[in-house]
């Protein structure tokens, strides 16, 4: 079968959404549910689309998001920061984590953070460039070079403009799995 | 005087243009910062001299008050009271050494200035980017005052005051004031004011970072605000006497200068001085009570005031040394500035190394003792003892170590090693080591530069302007 890129999307009505102005608390409960609805399927959705007045999708929301708006913000990690855009390598960079601030604070202390719950979604999702769309006649060969050099987990399917759905790396492995398996 | 200001339009434009994705404008940083009438009133001059490639290429530029030697071409450039030294390009033949590589260089290197604007700027040595071995670039790019670029290709950068690009070729960059970056290559990184940072990939990274609060006492610039603190007013309380060296045609100093010495004549000397064998002092240095012994050197934009250095002493390009005593083998990096108690009240022992862009400003008598590694903010014994190490022991570091605000990673003698090299490569360059007849370096050879004098269109639309110029031998 030649697969073009809207026989492997999943349609945007089938994903979770969440509204512009939305909390970091109702995004995690968005994300945790959207898991919990799509568990029966092999691949479940792991990220919310944010969707703006005119319900147009304006940003990705991953685990990884939320897991970066959590980190404690202090003058230690613009340090860390620092040092990880000079050349300092991730083994130094986490013995100084260890050594700092996130050691003194606590989970409860962070992840009741009022300040933290209540920062809105817009401040802490992926928003979307350019490269993060994909026509829906796309063929497979192409669709999986883009994913693959743009390092993609997923991207928004358009046509004629419009967001209709969200192409999957999953779904494209697994497709390009059964195109080798039929041509051997 | 339009077709100067089209011309500084159109380099901000360019180097606007470059750092966009960094959100910069240069403009509000530069737009008072040079008067255009200032750049009608100073001359431009070049060096000739036996020892020295000669080719210049003007165009299209103003050169006020700036000093060439060497092989440069300066185009749609806007270059003020800057020294442009090409006595240290590589020549045809030459075998440049890149990691694994020997590579042949296939004509004389020279420097290109294109579409930039500097102020005040010290550009020295020769390009170490392996991917343009016979030009050294710069591009695109503004330099403020008392910049140094040393070594480093750039293109679509900014370099804020005081600051140091060495060694380094840099792209779309913005360098804060007063920052020293030795890192080979680097790309659309904005360096914050007062970071140090030396990187070799896989040997070592070392990286401090000033306070800023204090730095901003010594020296402050932002948008809209020309540059100012404790540097500034050392420098502009001793521009006078600059002004008669630079007024005077024929200047004879009186001190004794060995004829293995060099005192050059843009240098200003205030005796009582000593300058012993094998001593350079470069153009733009300043010496006022001072005692330099055999070898010593004080390089562009130096000020060496009521001290003693022993002998092979290097003082790079921009230290200050202000009271302070100074033993062999000490080296003083980029833009320190040592200023000891009244009357005299620091000591250095032998074979010590300040680091670049470090400051000392005591009130009370400090002592460094032999052989340390010093960097840093230091106002008093305890800022010492945190802001210092001695070589033996950071030799033997070989994973990371941390002190305050200073990181290190890698292997500390590889870090003290590439240190020791590059003193000892400065001394033989400068002529330290000079036996008589061999081993001749800046310090005899720069006994026999004449200068020679170039003006702008006084009047006009072309006013501030310098005429297309080519000088070759």
């Amino acid at each position: 079968m030649h697969y073009i890129v809207k026989n492997l999307m999943v349609p945007i009505s089938d994903y979770a959404t969440i509204s512009e102005g939305s909390t970091l608390l109702e995004a995690v409960l968005s994300l945790e549910n959207n898991r919990v609805e799509v568990s029966n399927t092999i691949y479940p959705h792991w990220i919310v689309l944010v969707l703006d007045s005119q319900n147009k999708v304006i940003g990705k929301l991953s685990q990884i998001n939320v897991l970066r708006a959590l980190e404690p913000e202090s003058t230690h990690t613009e340090l860390i920061e620092k040092l990880r855009d000079l050349g300092f390598s991730c083994k130094f960079i986490t013995a100084l984590r260890e050594g700092g601030d996130s050691e003194k604070i606590s989970l409860e202390e962070i992840y009741t953070d009022p300040k933290l719950m209540n920062m809105k979604v817009e401040d802490f999702m992926r928003k979307l460039a350019h490269n993060d769309f994909i026509d829906e006649n796309t063929p497979l060969a192409t669709a999986a070079h883009q994913m693959s050099v743009r390092q993609r987990l997923s991207m928004l399917v358009t046509r004629s403009g419009e967001v209709v759905g969200v192409l999957r790396l999953a779904d494209v492995f697994n497709a390009v799995i059964q195109a080798i398996k039929t041509t051997q | 005087m339009q077709e100067l200001k089209r011309l500084y339009d159109r380099i901000v434009q360019r180097a606007n243009i470059n750092l966009r994705e960094l959100e910069f404008d240069v403009n509000p940083y530069v737009q008072n910062l040079i008067p255009f009438e200032q750049m009608v009133k100073f001359y431009a001059f070049f060096g000739i001299s036996p020892h020295h490639p000669l080719d210049f290429q003007f165009r299209r530029s103003n050169l006020a008050g700036s000093y060439f030697l060497g092989q440069c071409k300066v185009t749609n450039s806007l270059l003020y009271k800057s020294d442009i030294r090409g006595d240290e390009l590589k020549k045809k033949g030459d075998l440049f050494q890149y990691q694994n590589f020997e590579i042949p260089v296939s004509r004389d290197e020279e420097i290109d200035i294109e579409d930039s604007m500097l102020i005040k700027t010290l550009v020295h040595n020769f390009s170490h980017d392996p991917e343009t071995l016979e030009t050294f670039f710069i591009r695109n790019t503004v330099a403020a005052n008392y910049s140094n670029i040393h070594g480093s290709p750039s293109d679509g950068s900014f370099v804020g005051s005081f600051a140091t690009v060495d060694l380094t070729t840099m792209r779309d960059c913005v360098i804060g004031n007063f920052a020293y970056l030795q890192a080979g290559e680097v790309s659309h990184l904005n360096i914050a004011p007062g970071t140090v940072w030396i990187r070799n990939p896989d040997e070592f990274n070392f990286m401090y970072q000033h306070p800023v609060e204090m730095l901003n006492d010594y020296i402050y610039f932002k948008a809209g605000v020309p540059p100012r603190g404790v540097f500034i007013d050392f420098v502009e309380d001793r521009k006078e006497a600059f002004q008669r060296v630079f007024d005077v045609v024929n200047i004879e100093h009186s001190t004794t200068v060995p004829s293995s010495a060099s005192l050059d004549r843009y240098a200003v000397n205030k005796p009582p001085t000593h300058i012993g064998e094998n001593v350079l002092v470069s153009q733009r240095a300043y010496l006022q009570n001072a005692w330099l012994g055999k070898g010593a050197n004080a390089q562009e934009n130096c000020y060496i005031i009521n001290s003693r250095l022993e002998g092979y002493n290097v003082t790079a390009h921009g230290a200050k040394i202000i009271g302070a005593d100074l033993g062999t083998n000490v080296f003083v990096g980029f833009n320190s500035f040592l200023r000891g108690a009244a009357g005299k009240g620091l000591t250095i022992g032998k074979d010590s190394i300040i680091m670049p862009h470090t400051i000392i400003d005591i009130r009370v008598p400090l002592n460094i003792p032999e052989g340390h590694l010093v960097w840093g903010m230091i106002k008093c014994k305890e800022d010492l003892d945190r802001h210092s190490i001695s070589i033996e022991a950071f030799s033997k570091i070989n994973s990371s170590f941390t002190m305050g605000n200073m990181f290190f990673e890698g292997n500390g003698g590889s870090f003290v090693g590439a240190f020791r090299d590059r003193i000892e490569h400065i001394l033989e360059a400068n002529g330290a080591f000079f036996n008589g007849s061999e081993k001749k370096g800046h310090a005899q050879k720069n006994q026999y530069i004449s200068f020679n004098t170039l003006q702008p269109y006084p009047e006009g639309k072309n006013k501030g302007l310098y005429p297309t110029i080519v000088i070759k031998p």
